[in-house]
């Protein structure tokens, strides 16, 4: 009998991720709590119950002040302390698109040196312009400490956000890399870097980077929706496979979960 | 004392936003601008301390990595500067929530009349700029002086200390509300009241409103209620009521149809009764499945055992036609209100958009008053940020270029929700309201926003008609609402639910009593926006992001407990009777007492007179044309027209993500830049059921016969599903008509008796189609008048009347979503198939546009030939024997062919000696004829004797074959070669028309 691993899902206020970000959460064997942000707020609920939090996609406050702000200056004013206890009790957090917009908000991410509160990256407006919807390719850092990508190399995930330029100081990102932060970067087909090409790199992020974590890598962002990738028929290239596979005489979908639902089974595999 | 925060990126980031518009203003007017950088202005009206003002600066409106700020003018250099504002009163979604967070991270609470506005400043910087450019940038890129107001400003003229200044938009009336009674002492008083006050009250009406009022009885009753005349807030209720946009007056009319060529006449009593109720009845009679139709704000089908899905359409015209992305938000987030006021409520699904327009080109005489490409432009926003910011995926859509569609544009949206078969133990789908419920308004509050919306859409549009009926939705409050409303639905505190949108409370109060028999509204506890709005107005106001709920009495501290958690404003606005009176009063004194009943007796049927002419009577003919001797630049210059070119860059703004079931997009393809014959998702993620979901919208048809028009609709959106692997058994149809104005009118409309036959040829069509491939209505909704008075030259003004247009919507379940299919070819060595029978149908074709031509014979559905194919398709599907299949649909076998090549980026060699067809047809009618009831499908080699099998006695034969040569390869009926052309030109040719756009 395992222990069970318990995930708050947060929402309201515009969030809009959070049925298929639980669902995921439950597909990988967690036990998943869809929680609005009021409930923590009026302390209905305690974060000291959960070990994986999500900050899941979405418009929280309409996006209206730059993304993600307003739910940062939300959750800090109300809930900031749970939240750093909740990172010195080493939960796991993981933010996706405006979650992952939250956590550079609140100084979640980069984390450097442990302070978990100064904002110095950023997510801002997609170079082309525009919100936009279309699966990614990404390289996975194998030597990254983030606990979500273990074992994994490369994975296809679904974007779909307007402001998802990742944007720092030149220092900022020589000190992510050097601490092996930068978890993900967008790539071509065959793993090579995008090197800013659009539409590889659909945002014009700085150095490629679609997801960094904190030095522990128990703090996770990314602006790719894992969640999105729960079930094979997700991927864009599936009825091609579905049909190769028909003809070698093999079930249309294979039988292993998707890359999507690894990253959070790598979160509650964490904790057993 | 007023604040002002100007926010502005650091300048070593790109500037999207100013970029965007820089590209604009050299692509749509040739304006060479060498820089834009964009300022967000925050105007600050309350009292805040300068530390407060410091806090919020730093902590809220700035972020540290990549902007910069100040309180005073950035002095960001300009030769000519935009400045851009809402008008008072216009929805500030982002400054509303400015105050919010203001109020959060200071512990404070704004004062009723302090409020935080935002607006922006456009830095432009070019050497060649000059006041004329500027202002064209403003009037007609940036801003639309419907709902905003803009500055102009050159360097030379700019006060650095002051900048723009302190423009506080608020809305002042200085207005003690005011109950005024209407005199009714003659029918042409009335009607005169009722043009001053735009009451758009029927004259045919007038003289039973009349009657009520003047009665005896009534009298007596009214008089012991302090009431006599009738209110401006009744006549409003009974104006709302009665409108075509509400009542359907017109679909409900008794039309006088003759065709005099052979001498037939006949009368038909109500389209809605005889086309849809009758034949949909008959349907559900039939399949288990349809759950709930014809009554609510949407009809409902059975998903699975536990699950409802929930389906309605509805379009959004004029709104959009004169504020594009108002109107178009406001649409998409309005039509998300009708499956949550379905049942006890469902959560959205997902939405599909049909957009009608001029051409993107368009530079004739005639002045619309948005530019059709910048109307799209505005379309397309609205209804992303409408559909991305509600978290609902946007999985199809279509977008219809046509001339005609200059006087006015259509929206269509449409939206799909899912229910749990039961709520708390009771039905979902089922509703009512009893007597003590209680009334209560939940989302937005009330302004001065679309008064008069519903009565405009019965108008035509016009340079003067009024535009206080266009609004900016708001997809986080419904978001917040839509939230909270489920789980007190899933708590079991909803007895009754419906939106606020046309006519507002009168419309869902007023439709609400007719359950329980009565209602009284105490008016003055509706929250608003601003003080001093009048009864009728806060009765009527169309503000939006509201919904009217029954609830128990012993429920509402729970629901009100549910409300605040969600930060949703509720609020108890009167209770529900028995007392068959629509009773409202304002502060205790009486505004209405009126009978409900009132509307269902003694109102005169409207009455149209109907006279088709034959497509030969009207001298229709087809052309007398060759076959073309180079038909691989004819095939190219057909995928480049602008009704079959790429259009990628729409539906990647929309997410059709969201909510995680997404199986088939609306792009597909190995470079995923083809559109789908349909969308699939799976709406519940631990079910592998699927539903698919595509519409059609074949207007030029119309030009020949809105019969076929209408049933070609209908067959090419059946077999969209079917392509993707939906089941025939269960299909839910949803007709949206938009039809130009049909009653004759010697002057304004001469030939109304015309387009008034093409409506009735269209409703038979609808019957006679969907009872033969029986689809049910689910829902559907007509919007009348779809014409336009434009401004041209020599100051001569033209009426522009669209197409008769029907957007059909097919939804499907999909029993297996492994089993689903994309169109693109899959593997070299393939069979290609092709399915159906080709005959001579170029008529209304886009061949025959693309050459100038009308023609003749115009497509036609065999519905009773195309079935049992369609069923043999289905097997072959559900039994995984195809590879690809995709629908043959406007353009013909050659544009469809070269889109399966193109998806799979592999070659396709066809034969057109194998095309099962009539005889005699020339090969350019066999590339290009639009029949109905065709598909083009690629089998393995090693599947050919099983799918075979399946087709015999069908049209289904074998054309030719998919080949690792990326060409599209096409021998003509004689053998010879008649194209081969590159699958990279193709696609670059098919990608260029709209290649710039991101």
């Amino acid at each position: 009998m395992t222990a069970t691993v318990r995930a708050l899902v947060l929402t309201g206020f515009g969030l809009n991720c959070d049925l298929e970000t639980a669902y995921a959460l439950e597909l990988a064997g967690a036990q998943a709590d869809r929680v609005h942000i009021n409930t923590l707020i009026a302390g209905e609920l305690r974060l000291d119950q959960y070990q994986i939090m999500a900050f899941g996609g979405g418009f929280s406050w309409g996006d209206d002040h730059g993304a993600g702000v307003l739910q940062a200056v939300r959750m800090r004013t109300n809930v900031g302390k749970q939240l750093l206890a909740f990172v010195e009790r080493k939960g796991l957090v993981i933010g996706i698109c405006n979650g992952f917009q939250t956590l550079v908000n609140l100084g979640l991410l980069p984390g450097f040196a442990a302070d978990y509160q100064t904002r110095s990256i950023a997510l801002t407006f997609n170079d082309c312009g525009n919100f936009r919807d279309d699966w990614v390719h990404l390289t996975i850092d194998p030597d990254s400490p983030c606990v979500f990508t273990r074992g994994m190399e490369t994975m296809d995930l679904p974007i779909r956000h307007g402001e998802g330029k990742f944007y720092a100081e030149t220092d900022v990102i020589d000190r992510l890399v050097q601490n092996r932060q930068v978890v993900l970067r967008y790539a071509d087909a065959q793993g090579n870097a995008a090197e800013g090409r659009f539409p590889l790199n659909p945002n014009g992020s700085l150095m490629d980077i679609a997801g960094v974590c904190d030095p522990t890598g128990r703090i996770f962002g990314l602006m790719p929706h894992p969640e999105a990738f729960n079930h094979w028929t997700n991927h864009p290239d599936w009825t091609r496979l579905a049909e190769n596979r028909r003809r070698q005489g093999v079930s249309p979908l294979p039988a292993e979960m998707t890359p999507g639902i690894r990253v959070f089974v790598n979160a509650v595999e964490h904790f057993r | 004392m007023p604040h002002r925060l100007e926010i502005t990126l650091k300048p070593e980031l790109i500037d999207a936003e100013g970029e965007a518009l820089k590209r604009k203003a050299m692509d749509y007017f040739g304006i060479a601008v060498e820089s834009v950088r964009t300022i967000a202005v925050l105007t600050i009206d309350a009292d805040l301390t300068a530390a407060q003002l410091k806090t919020i600066q730093d902590d809220i409106f700035t972020n540290p990595v990549t902007q910069v700020s100040s309180y005073t003018p950035l002095p960001l250099s300009f030769d000519w500067m935009i400045w851009i504002g809402y008008r008072p009163g216009v929805r500030d979604n982002a400054g509303s929530t400015a105050v919010e967070a203001i109020e959060d991270m200071l512990g404070i609470k704004l004062g009723a009349e302090e409020g935080i506005y935002t607006s922006k400043r456009f830095c432009l910087v070019g050497s060649g700029l000059d006041a004329a450019a500027a202002d064209k940038i403003a009037g007609e890129l940036l801003a639309n002086d419907i709902i905003q107001q803009w500055r102009v400003t050159s360097a030379a003229d700019w006060d650095p200390q002051t900048g723009i200044g302190m423009i506080i938009p608020k809305v002042r009336l200085d207005h003690a509300p005011t109950v005024t009674t209407i005199p009714i002492d003659s029918d042409a008083t009335l009607r005169e009241i009722s043009d001053q006050r735009s009451l758009a009250l029927n004259p045919n009406d007038i003289p039973t409103i009349r009657h009520y009022f003047l009665d005896a009885e009534v009298q007596r009753q009214r008089a012991a209620v302090d009431l006599s005349d009738p209110t401006d807030l009744e006549l409003e209720y009974i104006s709302q009521a009665r409108s075509d946009h509400c009542n359907h007056n017109t679909f409900q009319g008794l039309f006088r149809y003759s065709e005099p060529c052979r001498g037939h006449q006949e009368t038909i009593d109500n389209l809605f009764q005889t086309c849809i109720k009758e034949p949909t009845l008959k349907l559900q009679a039939q399949k288990d499945w349809v759950i709930s139709v014809l009554w609510d704000n949407a009809g409902v089908g059975r998903f699975d055992d536990d699950h409802y899905y929930v389906i309605t359409g509805e379009t959004h015209n004029s709104p959009s036609n004169m504020e594009a992305y108002g109107g178009a938000i406001t649409g998409i987030v309005g039509v998300y209100r009708d499956p949550m006021g379905t049942g006890r409520g469902a959560r959205l699904l997902m939405g599909g958009y049909g957009y009608c327009v001029g051409p993107r080109d368009y530079d004739g005489d005639l002045k619309p008053h948005l530019h059709p490409r910048r109307l799209l432009d505005g379309v397309i926003e609205g209804v992303r940020d409408g559909g991305n910011k509600s978290g609902i995926p946007t999985t199809f859509g279509q977008i219809v270029y046509n001339p005609k569609y200059l006087g006015k544009c259509l929206v269509f949206v449409t939206a799909v929700g899912l229910m749990p078969a039961k709520v708390n133990g009771d039905a979902a789908e089922n509703k009512t309201t009893s007597p003590d419920d209680l009334i209560i308004m939940c989302g937005g509050r009330v302004g001065k926003d679309g008064i008069h919306g519903v009565t405009a859409a019965s108008l035509i549009f016009s340079e003067n008609t009024p535009a206080g009926h266009v609004q900016i939705g708001d997809p986080y409050t419904q978001k917040k609402m839509h939230d909270f409303l489920l789980e007190a639905r899933d708590e079991g505190l909803v007895q009754f639910i419906t939106d606020n949108g046309g006519g507002g409370l009168s419309s869902s109060i007023g439709e609400s009593a007719l359950f329980s028999n009565g209602c009284e509204v105490a008016l003055e506890k509706v929250p608003l926006k601003y003080a001093g709005l009048d009864q009728w107005e806060i009765w009527i106001s169309e503000s939006q992001e509201r919904m009217t709920v029954a609830a128990r009495p012993e429920h509402l501290e729970r629901f009100m407990t549910l409300s605040r958690k969600h930060s949703v404003e509720s609020t108890v606005i009167g209770r529900y009777t028995d007392t068959g009176k629509l009773h409202v009063a304002y502060e205790g004194r009486n505004c209405a007492y009126v009978d409900l009943d009132l509307l269902k007796s003694g109102f005169p049927q409207w009455e149209f007179d109907a006279v088709w002419r034959s497509p030969e009577e009207r001298g229709l003919c087809e052309p007398a044309i060759g076959v073309p001797s180079d038909c691989g630049a004819l095939l190219l210059d057909m995928l480049a027209r602008p009704n079959l070119c790429s259009r990628e860059w729409v539906p990647r703004q929309y997410d059709h993500e969201v909510q995680g079931g997404s199986v088939i997009k609306p792009l597909v393809g190995v470079d995923r830049n083809i559109p789908s014959d349909a969308g699939v998702i799976r709406p519940v993620l631990t079910s592998t059921t699927g539903l698919a979901f595509a519409q059609s919208l074949l207007p030029t048809y119309s030009a020949i016969d809105a019969y076929h028009m209408t049933a070609c609709t209908i067959d090419e959106a059946l077999r969209r599903v079917i392509a993707v692997g939906g089941d025939l058994a269960h299909v839910g149809g949803v007709d949206n008509f938009c039809w130009p104005n049909i009653q004759y009118d010697a002057v304004r409309n001469p030939d109304g008796r015309f387009k008034a036959a093409q409506l009735v040829r269209s409703c038979r069509a609808l019957k006679d189609i969907c009872l033969a491939y029986e689809i049910p209505l689910l829902s559907g909704k007509d919007s009348m008048y779809v014409d336009g008075n434009l401004p041209g030259r020599y100051g001569i003004t033209h009426k522009v009347s669209a197409p008769e247009t029907m957007q059909f919507s097919a939804i499907s379940r999909v029993p297996d979503v492994s089993r689903c299919m994309t169109m693109e070819a899959k593997q070299a060595g393939d069979l290609v198939y092709l399915i159906g029978t080709t005959r001579n149908e170029l008529g209304g074709s886009e061949y025959y546009e693309h050459l100038g031509y009308t023609g003749l014979n115009v497509p036609q559905v065999h519905a009773q030939d195309f079935y049992p194919v369609y069923q043999a398709l289905q097997k072959a599907i559900g039994q995984s024997l195809t590879a690809s299949v995709r629908g043959i649909y406007r353009g013909g076998l050659g544009v469809h062919a070269a889109l399966v090549a193109m998806g799979g980026r592999l070659g396709l060699a066809l034969d057109l000696s194998n095309v099962p067809g009539e005889t005699d047809l020339n090969d350019s009618a066999l590339m290009f004829s639009e029949s109905a009831g065709r598909f083009l499908v690629t089998v393995d080699p090693a599947r050919r004797d099983s799918f075979e099998a399946l087709f015999e006695g069908l049209p289904c034969a074998c054309v030719g074959q998919v080949t690792s040569t990326p060409r599209l390869t096409v021998n003509a009926q004689d053998g010879a070669e008649l194209l081969d052309v590159e699958i990279d030109t193709l696609i670059a040719t098919w990608e260029k028309p709209h290649g710039e756009l991101i």
